[in-house]
Order: C-alpha cells, then structure tokens, then sequence
C-alpha cells in the first residue's frame, strides 16, 4: 500500500496532470512498439504454438495480430485526430488575431518583462526626422504611433511564425485524412503471373487471412529477366508486361524494382519472382546393372511417378544459375556458378522422403572434372543440402560404360587385381587410345563403385535439358489518398521550418523630450532563440546608433 | 604577424561580397548538377551521371550553373544564407582530398573484390578511428585543464576526423568503381559500416558548429564519447567483415537512397548530439548540488545546456521528419505504398513521436531543465534502437541493413 502512496500515485497524478496532447503521442508511441516486436499477420496455428491458448485468445481478443487494424489503434488515431481539430479550432482564431493586432504603444509596466532595454539620449531633432530614419532600418517592419509627446516606433521581425503552428497541426491532420483515405478506397495486392501466362486477380492479407479483388484489366508476362552481378548477387529484375484492356493489348513496358508501370490508377510493381513451371527433363540411370537410361520429362510443381520402380519425384524449383562460394573455411571468398539444377522430393516404397537437388553438369573445381554431383537433404529443408559426389561423370555416356565395365571385370578379379581390371575395363570401352586423365578416370570410377552402390534408390536421377520459364511476382495498388499524404507532408515541412526557426522578436522605441535634446528607450522580445537575439538587438543598438548619428553627435553632446 | 595576416585573410572570405557571391556560386553550381541529372542523357543513371559529371559536359553544365549563380549575386544585394558557405567549403575540401588520395590507390593487380584490405580508404578509416578517439581523450583532459592548449586540440583533432571520415566516404564511393569491371559502384551509404561513418561526421560537424557559435567546448566530452563508443562498434563491424563494399540489392538501386539515407543522418546525428547536451546538463547539476567544483567553469550554465539540447533537437527533427517523408516517396515507388507497418517505419514513427512530444512539452508547455534533460537522452536510445536495434533484432522491409 505505501509502495501504491510512494511510488505508484505521484507517477498517476503526473500522467493525469500532463497535457492531453504528450499523453497522446507517448501512448501511441509505446502502442506501435507492440506491432514491431510481435510478428504481424502470421498465420493463427504459428501464434496458438507460439503463445499456448491462452495469451493467443487474449492476445487475438485484443486484436494484437493485426495490430495496425484493430480497432482500438484506429480509435487512437481517430482520436489524434480530433484532438488536432480540436486544437486548431480553439487556437486558430486566436492566433490570427494576435498575428494581424500589434499593439504600437508599450505600457510602463511591460517594461518588466523586456528581455532586453537600452536608453540613448539623442539631441534636439525633429521628431519626424528620427521616426523617418529609423523606420528606414532595413529587416524590421515598422510602425509607428504618437500620444502625449511620445513617440512610439514598433518594429518586427517574423510575426507570422505562428502561421508555423497553424501549418504543422492542419499537416498532420490532412496525412491522417489522406492516410485514411488510402485504406477506405485503396488496395494492395499481389500476382505471379508465368512468363506467357495472363492474370487479372491480386490477393492480399486482411488481418490473418487472405482475400482476393479482380482488376479491371488483365496483367501478360511476355518475359522475364534476372541480371546478375558477378558475385552471382541478382542485379536486376525485369517484367515485359502487357496490360490487356477488354481484349485490347493498350500498354506494353518493362518494369524493374523502383520502377513501376502506371495504369488507370493502378500502379503495378515488380516484387518477387520464381519459377513458372519450367519443364525439365531428367536421365534416370539405372542401378541395376542394366546400363539402361530412361528419360522423365516433367514439370516444376508437378510429380513425375517412375513406373517400374513406382517412385514419384515431386519437382519443387529448377534454377538456372547456382552461385556457390568454392573457397575453403577461412579462405578469400571465390564465388563459381555451378549451372542449373533442379529441386525434387522423392517418395517411393519402403524409401525415406528425401529432397534432392540434382544438377545438370559435373563439378569442376579449377577446370578438373570431380563427377556429377547431386545434393540430397534429408529433412527437406534446403539449408540441410549435403554433397554427394557420384563418381564418374555421368553426362559422358562413356564413363558411364566404363563403370559397368569396370563392375564386371573387377568382380572376377581376385583382391588386388582391380588396377589390372580397371586398365581392361578402359582399353574395351576407350580402345588403345588412353583419355588424358586417366589418373582421375580411374579415382572417379572406383568412387562411382562406393558411392552409387550405396544410394538406397534403384537409379540415379541427373538433370539433363530444361526449358526455363519464371513467374513474375507483382503488387499492384491504387492510392488515390497518395497525393493528399503529399501536400500534407510538403505542408508539414514547411511549418515546422517556421515553427523552430522562425522566432517573433519584437522592439519597442520610445522617443520624448527630455530636458536637452531627446530621450530614446529601447526594449526588445523574442519568443525563442534568445541567443541569436542577444546578437541582433545588439545589432540593432549599432544601427540605430549609425543612423542618428550618435556616434559622431555624441561626443559634442 | 604572419599568422594576423592569414587570420585576416581567411575572415576575409567569410565576410561581404565574397561570402556573398560564393554563395549564389554554388547554388548555381548545384542547380547546373541537378540540371545535368535531370536532362542531361536518357534519364537518372547513377554511373553515366557520375562520367558525366566528371567529363567535359559536367564541367560545362556545373560551370555555367556557378557562373550565372556568381553572376545573379550582384542583383540579388544582401540575399543570401552565408552560414552555409562554410558547408559548402568544407564539402569542396574533402572533394579535393578525395582527389588527392586516389593517387594512392595501389596498383590494379592488389585489389580485388575478394581481398578489399589493399584499398586506400580503409585507412583513412583508421586515421578517423584514432583522430576521434585522441579528440575524446583531449575533450575529457580539457575538463580537468581548461586553461591549456588541450582543448583547441580537442576541437582541431574533432575537425580532422570529420574531414577525414568524410574524405573516406567520398573515396570509398570511388573506390567501388574499381573491382567487377565498375559493375557494382554505388554510393557509400549502403550497410551499417558506412552509414556510422556518416553519423560520426554529421554528428561531429553539428557539435562542432555548436561549440564554435556557443563557446560550448565543455559538452565536447559527452558528444565525442558517444561518437568513441560508435568508432568501436565500427572497428567490430570491420573485424567481422562487415566493411567490405557489396553490390546493391536491386531495391536500393534508386537515387532515392543518396537524398533518404543521409538526411536521416542529419537527423540521427542531431539526436546525438542532444542527448550529449542532456548528459551533459544531468552530470552539471549534479556538479551543482555537490557544491563548487573548479569544473563548473568549463560548462557551458544549465540555461545553456537545455537551449543547446532544444536547439539540436530543431535542428534534428525537421530533417529526420523531412527523411521519413522522402522515405515514404521512395517507398511509393519501390514497394507499393508510403506506409506499410515495417519495423524500420514504425519505429522511426516511434521516434518522430518521442521528439514531437519533447517539442509539445517544451514549446506549448514551457518545460525545461532535468525532465527535458532526460527525455533527450532517452530520446537517443529510442533513436539508437530505431537505427541499429531495427536492423539487428527485428526483420522487415529494411532488412538489407542487417548484419550478414
């Protein structure tokens, strides 16, 4: 309890004592910290898992997962809006008024409340003279006012700073209306549209789920590019789109990142890409001793089922490029394509569910041949790829023919003998002509007998021709509260540079008679950046001084 | 004598007519620029606008733009915003140096993509790190020894490190040119690594216009701790290979992100330097309650202290709220909308709110002294984590600011 007294209640009546305007920013600031640190717009199981059932029905009967959506966000934001007109409306009227009424004359007791004050004694002049040449000080604007044998000269400097308030609050609350506006007559959505393929429906995710809107045309991809930079890091991404408007092909244009296609409104971003279903085929070597090779021709996203074995791949991706860092651990970076490969899950009897990433050329390290080469992940995640190096080099049809020369000569053989069997094996296939490498022939070949012999599947699957086709990923939105955001931000802007730099500084002359010649009393007001004003007032003393010639007259005075 | 003579002479070109024509004279050195981008060859292309700037017709288009700006100063009598020439000076300077250093760059042969260490700015880099530090050292001496050389050789060390770090940056952007055929050249404000070594400068040069129009030398310590503390998270961002110039993702391969980028530096930068102002203020009044100290000499009074602090904030909140705005532009035209919740934007929205509330409070309602002194420093932590805290623990749209 007397940690609720001690603690607790001064910090409550602190909040409560605090202007409604900070109370205001402050809560919507710690508001939006929510949103950031939890994850928006996933999917319900994923938070259920997350969070245990019941934070998840607390958190979803608070509307967390769409933070930015729910109700109680947008009533903070309704309310910052009233609170702005609110604020306007009260000050507004004030302000002009204050701005457009200067009151020429300064009371006797004003004089306290100068942060500056000066006196000058001038000799015997003409009132007017003094007025007329002070009144010519350039960067004041001057007024000027007689009462009772004084004169009083008032000049100003900014006195439409308050313009700054008036322009930085209506800022703001036309971003809010136009903000508003985005959402009440705008959309965001997404397409993939394959390379050939027409679309004309976008999806997009409202709160957790996901809807979907018809465009009023429909969205061609003629084609579709990707440039790479030497590191094999994508350069560019780029859409030949053509926009089909009842049946009539009205715009065709390339679009890339920054750089939208602007339609009826519409503008239409290039966001993402993937693969379109390209067709690969693929050269199943068989295992069994036959030195069959079959051919499956099949389709990314499709499943190719071999009939004699009843194995089914279920082809995922097909990259054309593989940009693999080639140096050791610890080495400098060396970056080497790899060539296309292609992404399957192969499913069979009595076999574990593999991915397997099966490439089309053999692995060449520094121009040396190291055998085709497939990856094979056995959790199906693609950041668990391993290597797996199959020996012989299997688009050469000859190495192929050498490994099963090589398994029959070598399996007469005694222990020892398989040199002797390996040099047969080449002269049958090869003839009397040696290949050059045979040193590496004949590691890839006694690697080939190890390594395919241990794969589980009755033939080894290589990626042999494809026929690349991409989707292209694009965001199409209309806007129209975009250009409403513009003018407020523009109008934003500029108040607050009148608003924090522009000060109201103000100076008071008073002229009467004194016994000989004329008493001046100086006083000046600024209502911010009083070290600047220290400066001018000063400079101001030095000009007054100039102008009357004081500084020649005053010595004979 | 001689030394009067100089002093003179460089007063000399801060003052009237020169000050006043060399104004109008880069105005129109960058108005001609922004010409040449504009219209000059099929539309903005970053590295065709680099050559061209560079060849015959960039000199013909900048020239004529500073000649007819030399040129309308005469008419234009005493209109002009001479605070900035100095700016400009010093921009101009580090143009030169940068010029200069690529004299050094060693032969082709020893750079590569691969191995960036060879490169001439990673060194500049370093001279930065040490200058900053030494100026930290001799900031916090000057503290204790006011009356010594010690603290102009604060401010001069603080001045070589912004030109330094400045001349790094300008080098590295042409270094970038130098590896993969000139194929991934871009801007130095594209990872962490660079854009710190913006923050520090554009910190640096804020304080140090400060100190020099304010006479407040004594924040010097507080200001270039913070900068110290940021020249080792560089150092680590070096170490662990974070330094090395990328190519851009295809996203930030927009002109957009050399108007975005810095000028939310300016911003984040001015944070800094008001949350240093707010230490400084805490540290001073505490000097205050203990009783005299020969130390309170040195700093600037409280009353100052808080101005300072408001006026870095009205220096920094403008810029930053000017940076979101353009960032939102970009964010139109790269992914489909102003606004769309990322971390990064709410968060600067966070930040914007902090600052907008530390104005309201200040302004409207006349606050001052400790509440203030805390909230600008707190400030700069919601600042930091926007920054760095972003991009280290939350994923979004901003994510090619991560560490890889």
């Amino acid at each position: 309890m007397s940690y609720y007294r001690e603690s607790i209640k001064p910090l409550f009546l602190r909040m409560a004592s605090m202007p409604l305007a900070i109370v205001l920013l402050m809560v919507l600031a710690i508001a939006s910290v929510i949103g950031t640190v939890l994850l928006q717009n996933q999917e319900h199981a994923d938070y259920l898992n997350q969070f245990g059932p019941v934070w998840y029905w607390v958190f979803r009967s608070m509307g967390l997962f769409d933070m930015y959506h729910a109700w109680w966000f947008i009533g903070l934001l309704g309310f910052l809006m009233a609170a702005l007109s609110f604020c306007l409306w009260h000050n507004v009227p004030r302000m002009l008024k204050e701005m457009r009424s200067r009151k020429i004359t300064l009371a006797e007791h004003a004089w306290k409340r100068m942060q500056h004050t000066h006196e000058l004694s001038l000799p015997d002049m003409d009132m007017s003279v003094v007025t007329e040449r002070v009144e010519k000080v350039a960067g004041w604007k001057w007024l000027s006012y007689q009462e009772e044998g004084r004169t009083y000269l008032r000049g100003d400097k900014g006195r439409y700073h308050k313009w700054g308030y008036i322009l930085v609050h209506s800022a703001l609350l036309v971003v809010l209306i136009g903000g508003w506006m985005s959402v009440q007559f705008g959309f965001r959505g997404n397409m993939a549209v394959p390379e050939g393929g027409m679309e004309s429906q976008i999806s997009y995710v409202k709160g957790t789920g996901v809807e979907s809107l018809d465009m009023p045309f429909e969205v061609r991809c003629n084609n579709f590019e990707i440039d790479f930079f030497p590191t094999g890091a994508p350069k560019e991404f780029r859409s030949n789109l053509t926009i089909i408007d009842q049946g009539k092909e009205v715009v065709t244009s390339d679009i890339i990142v920054n750089e939208p296609l602007f339609y009826k409104g519409v503008r239409i971003y290039q966001a993402s890409f993937g693969d379109g279903g390209s067709k690969v085929g693929l050269k199943l070597f068989r295992l069994d001793g036959s030195k069959r090779i079959d051919v499956a021709k099949g389709e990314v996203y499709k499943t190719y089922t071999d009939s004699e074995s009843g194995i089914s791949m279920e082809i995922t991706d097909f990259k054309p490029f593989n940009v693999e860092n080639m140096a050791a651990p610890g080495q400098a970076k060396k970056f080497q394509d790899i060539g296309p490969a292609v992404d399957f899950i192969l499913r069979g009897p009595g076999l574990k569910p593999v991915k397997v990433r099966s490439f089309m050329n053999p692995f060449m390290v520094d121009g040396q041949n190291q055998g085709s080469l497939i990856m094979v992940s056995l959790s199906g995640d693609n950041r668990d790829f391993q290597s797996f190096f199959l020996g012989p080099d299997l688009t050469n049809p000859k190495e192929w023919d050498l490994f099963h020369a090589f398994g029959q000569k070598a399996s007469g053989a005694a222990d020892g003998g398989s040199v002797e069997a390996f040099k047969a094996a080449v002269r049958e296939v090869y003839g009397e002509k040696m290949p050059e490498d045979i040193q590496d022939l004949g590691i890839r070949t006694l690697q080939g007998v190890n390594s395919l012999s241990s794969l589980p599947w009755p033939f080894v699957p290589v990626l042999d021709d494809f026929d690349q086709v991409y989707y292209t990923g694009l965001q199409l939105a209309r806007d129209p509260g975009m250009n409403v955001v513009w003018v407020g931000s523009a109008l934003l802007t500029f108040g607050l540079c009148i608003m924090l730099y522009v000060s109201h500084r103000k100076v008071w002359l008073v002229i009467e008679a004194q016994d000989r010649g004329m008493r001046v009393r100086v006083a000046g007001l600024a209502n911010r950046n009083l070290m600047a004003f220290d400066r001018e007032f000063n400079d101001l003393l030095r000009e007054l001084d100039d102008t009357l010639g004081l500084s020649k007259q005053g010595e004979q005075v | 004598m001689t030394a009067a003579v100089e002093n003179s002479f460089f007063n000399g070109l801060y003052q009237g007519r020169v000050v006043h024509a060399r104004f109008w004279l880069y105005v129109g050195l960058m108005t001609g620029a922004s010409l040449l981008a504009i219209f000059g060859g099929n539309g903005y292309d970053e590295n065709d606008y680099i050559y061209r700037l560079l060849s015959i017709q960039g000199v013909i288009w900048c020239g004529a733009g500073a000649l007819v700006g030399a040129a309308a100063s005469m008419f234009l009598g005493g209109k002009s915003l001479s605070k900035l020439v100095p700016w400009f000076d010093g921009l101009i300077v580090m143009a030169l140096l940068m010029a200069l250093f690529t004299l050094f760059e060693p032969h082709d042969a020893l750079i590569s993509y691969e191995d960036q260490a060879n490169l001439v700015s990673g060194k500049i880099v370093m001279a930065m790190n040490l200058l900053f530090l030494f100026s930290a050292v001799c900031y916090i001496m000057y503290l204790f020894a006011p009356e010594s050389f010690i603290g102009k050789m604060a401010t001069m060390a603080a001045w070589a490190g912004v030109y330094a770090g400045g001349t790094s940056l300008l080098l590295r952007w042409y270094e970038s040119y130098l590896f993969l055929g000139g194929d991934i050249g871009h801007a130095p404000v594209s990872n962490l690594y660079e854009v710190f070594i913006l923050l520090f400068c554009i910190t640096c040069s804020i304080y140090l216009a400060f100190e020099s129009r304010y006479q407040a030398r004594g924040m010097g310590a507080f200001v270039m701790v913070l900068v110290s503390a940021g020249v080792f998270f560089g150092i680590w961002l070096d170490s662990i290979g974070q330094a090395d110039i990328k190519p851009l993702v295809p996203a930030l391969q927009s002109y957009w992100m050399k108007i975005h980028v810095p000028l939310n530096f300016v911003g984040y930068g001015a944070f800094a330097v008001a949350c240093a102002a707010g230490m400084a203020w805490l540290f001073r009044e505490r000097l205050e309650r203990r009783g005299s100290s020969p130390m309170l000499k040195v700093f600037p009074s409280l009353d100052q202290l808080d101005q300072l602090a408001y006026k870095a904030v009205a220096v920094g909140f403008p810029a930053f709220t000017l940076a979101t705005i353009l960032g939102a532009a970009w964010a139109a035209e790269a992914w489909g909308g102003y606004w769309s919740w990322d971390p990064k934007e709410t968060w600067a929205l966070i930040v914007w709110l902090f600052y907008g509330a530390y104005l309201h409070v200040r302004i409207s309602h006349g606050w001052s002294g400790k509440t203030l002194a805390v909230w600008a420093v707190v400030g700069f932590l919601v600042t930091l984590f926007c920054f760095v805290g972003v991009n280290m623990y939350l994923s979004g749209l901003h994510s090619y600011g991560r560490l890889a």
